[in-house]
């Protein structure tokens, strides 16, 4: 998750002065190609009945490092041996769990926070996929804002089959930002890949929904990633998808995350704040707590809701910053045919703000 | 609005033209005074040397040239200037007086970073052959250092062109500079200048920065002139190479 980056006065200025063969900002179209990634080494992988879903937001490989845009810490730029190190330690358990498919959110391939590491391409040599397809979020050559720089970064799908027609769907911008700071701020996709396993293709889908949005842009992005599985659904096809949706389940016990999330000199719950904004962007969720009901209507999650209800702390994916207790759930799987084997990956607390989910995928 | 300002004086220092004969061994004359919008003030000393100082109090910087024997049909002179960017640098971490997050806008280097007291000092010989009328050619090439307090995180550059190898010196601790300029005047008022500049920067993520500018020059007297045009840069970065094409401008005072 990255923080608003408020109001960017004067920035175009320097927009229009800084022009170069490649756009200040990317802005993409409404669907465009993805970016396709292979491995160094390819190790072909055949048909097979079951095939194994995760999905991870990454945090762009620094784990619980105190990165300033996501929490309450100081750092920005983090030294290159941080986040190898943070890659590793992803690496190290993909390979654990041996997903067949990986959705990840938030990988970097050319951003200076992250020492312009292409953590695609990286993960791609050092687990034992064979192919990736990459949708950037946010790809701008400079943000003029906490010294970021170089901003690329986005969702990947690995895939130890090939990946065929990947798609970058463009998710509506947010609805309440001024224009400038649109221009700069992120742009969050969906991906859609087909798996082209022998004999048996299926469809990807992978996705980052909005964080801090306060209007109903969140909702837009669900209708929209919703409607991409409708359509393969149309199609007679079949699809796993997930991400984080940035959302938690219609039957959360809890919805206020203001004070849990508040950083020191931050302060919430009191009237006539932050001109009558009492509630932190982003972890407020009581008005959009229905907001996932209709995916879980039409399709299939990996940790259905009386599971989810029965055991929640059991099956919470995300806790900001360097707190190691996580406490809500933000990560899904969906299928339109059955999972089996629904597990959310507590024990991965410390590499990452997010936690992987996974469960077995029964071709029908 | 005065922020402002200074950020946009600050973006525009390494966009400057070519001043009267800054690129050239060709001296001011003693007692004249240049100013640019987009380049330092130069006074001619009557010891047959020439002064120049950034009128970017954030960035300080002082330059002496002086004329050294001919060589041939090469005028020739050597240039030393010493700048101080601790103060600029340190500036840019948060130009808007922001903390971390607000968001620290316009903000280049993070604030996470340690700024040490630097300055740099730069040498370089300077020859130039024939005559504005028919074309007048000058070459240059020179070496700076860095002297820095204590190291500066190398995390801490600024990926962007123009900024990129001019700060290069204070991360790697050396510059070397090669360069040239053809001036040639064609017409009472109108002239043009195609220039090069090479910087190689040993020991840096961005190993060298190649930049080449053609400025369009109207003179309307010996008090103002006007250029405009271009400026190509194409230089590796700590991500990878990278072209931009840029506008050049500057407006010249002199008296």
């Amino acid at each position: 998750m990255i923080k608003q980056l408020t109001p960017f006065k004067f920035i175009l200025i320097f927009g229009i002065i800084l022009s170069s063969c490649e756009p200040i900002v990317n802005q993409f179209d409404d669907i465009e190609n993805a970016v396709m990634y292979r491995a160094n080494t390819i190790v072909d992988v055949g048909a097979q009945n079951t095939v194994k879903v995760m999905t991870w937001n990454i945090r762009f490989g620094v784990a619980r490092l105190r990165f300033f845009g996501d929490g309450c810490g100081d750092r920005v730029v983090l030294k290159k041996s941080e986040v190898v190190e943070g890659l590793e330690g992803l690496a190290e358990k993909i390979k654990q769990e041996d997903p067949d498919i990986l959705l990840l959110q938030e990988v970097d391939v050319q951003s200076k926070k992250t020492g312009y590491i292409d953590q695609a391409q990286w993960l791609l040599d050092h687990t034992d996929f064979n192919y990736g397809a990459y949708a950037s979020m946010w790809e701008s050559q400079v943000i003029l804002a906490d010294g970021l720089g170089r901003v690329n970064t986005g969702n990947l799908i690995l895939s130890k089959w090939k990946l065929e027609n990947a798609e970058r769907y463009q998710l509506p911008l947010r609805g309440d930002q001024d224009a400038l700071t649109k221009y700069f701020y992120l742009r969050r996709n969906a991906i859609k890949a087909k798996v082209a396993m022998p004999g048996k293709p299926f469809y990807a889908v992978n996705t980052h929904l909005t964080a801090f949005a306060t209007d109903d842009t969140k909702q837009k992005h669900i209708d929209t990633f919703k409607a991409i599985l409708d359509g393969i659904a149309a199609e007679g096809a079949y699809f796993i998808a997930g991400g984080d949706l940035n959302e938690i389940p219609p039957n959360a016990s809890k919805m206020d995350y203001c004070l849990e999330d508040q950083c020191k000199g931050e302060s919430f719950h009191e009237s006539g704040i932050d001109k009558g904004n009492t509630h932190k962007e982003g972890s407020y969720f009581a008005p959009e707590i229905t907001w996932l009901s209709s995916l879980f209507k039409s399709y299939t999650p990996a940790i259905p809701l009386d599971v989810y209800g029965a055991f929640e702390t059991g099956h919470f994916t995300h806790s900001p910053d360097d707190n190691l207790q996580l406490d809500r759930k933000l990560d899904y799987l969906w299928t339109n045919t059955t999972w089996i084997n629904g597990t959310t990956h507590q024990e991965a607390t410390t590499l990452s703000d997010h936690i992987p989910v996974s469960a077995t995928w029964v071709i029908p | 609005m005065k922020k402002i300002i200074q950020i946009i004086l600050f973006i525009s220092v390494g966009l400057a033209g070519p001043q009267w004969g800054n690129e050239s061994a060709i001296l001011s004359s003693p007692g004249r005074h240049e100013i640019g919008l987009f380049s330092p003030f130069r006074m001619g000393l009557h010891n047959g040397s020439e002064i120049s100082v950034n009128k970017f109090l954030l960035l300080p910087s002082v330059a002496y040239k002086t004329n050294l024997s001919q060589f041939q049909k090469w005028k020739m002179a050597y240039r030393i200037q010493v700048a101080y960017p601790t103060m600029a640098m340190r500036w840019i971490q948060s130009p808007l007086g922001m903390k971390l997050g607000e968001p620290d806008m316009f903000a280049l280097i993070s604030p996470e970073f340690t700024i040490p007291q630097m300055i740099s000092v730069y040498g370089e010989l300077i020859g130039t052959t024939g005559a504005p009328s028919d074309g007048r050619l000058s070459i240059n090439g020179g070496l700076g250092i860095g002297l820095n307090g204590k190291e500066l995180a190398q995390r801490a550059t600024v990926d962007l062109p123009v900024i990129y190898p001019r700060l290069s010196v204070y991360y790697n601790g050396i510059l070397i500079k090669i360069g040239g300029e053809y001036f040639r005047q064609v017409k009472e008022r109108w002239s043009y200048v195609l220039d090069y500049d090479m910087f190689l920067m040993p020991g840096g993520q961005g190993r060298f920065a190649f930049e080449q500018k053609g400025l369009l020059v109207w003179s309307k007297s010996q008090k103002f002139r006007l250029l405009f045009g271009y400026k190509l840069i194409a230089g590796e970065y700590p991500f990878g190479s990278q072209a931009h094409l840029l506008p050049a401008l500057d407006l010249q005072f002199g008296w």
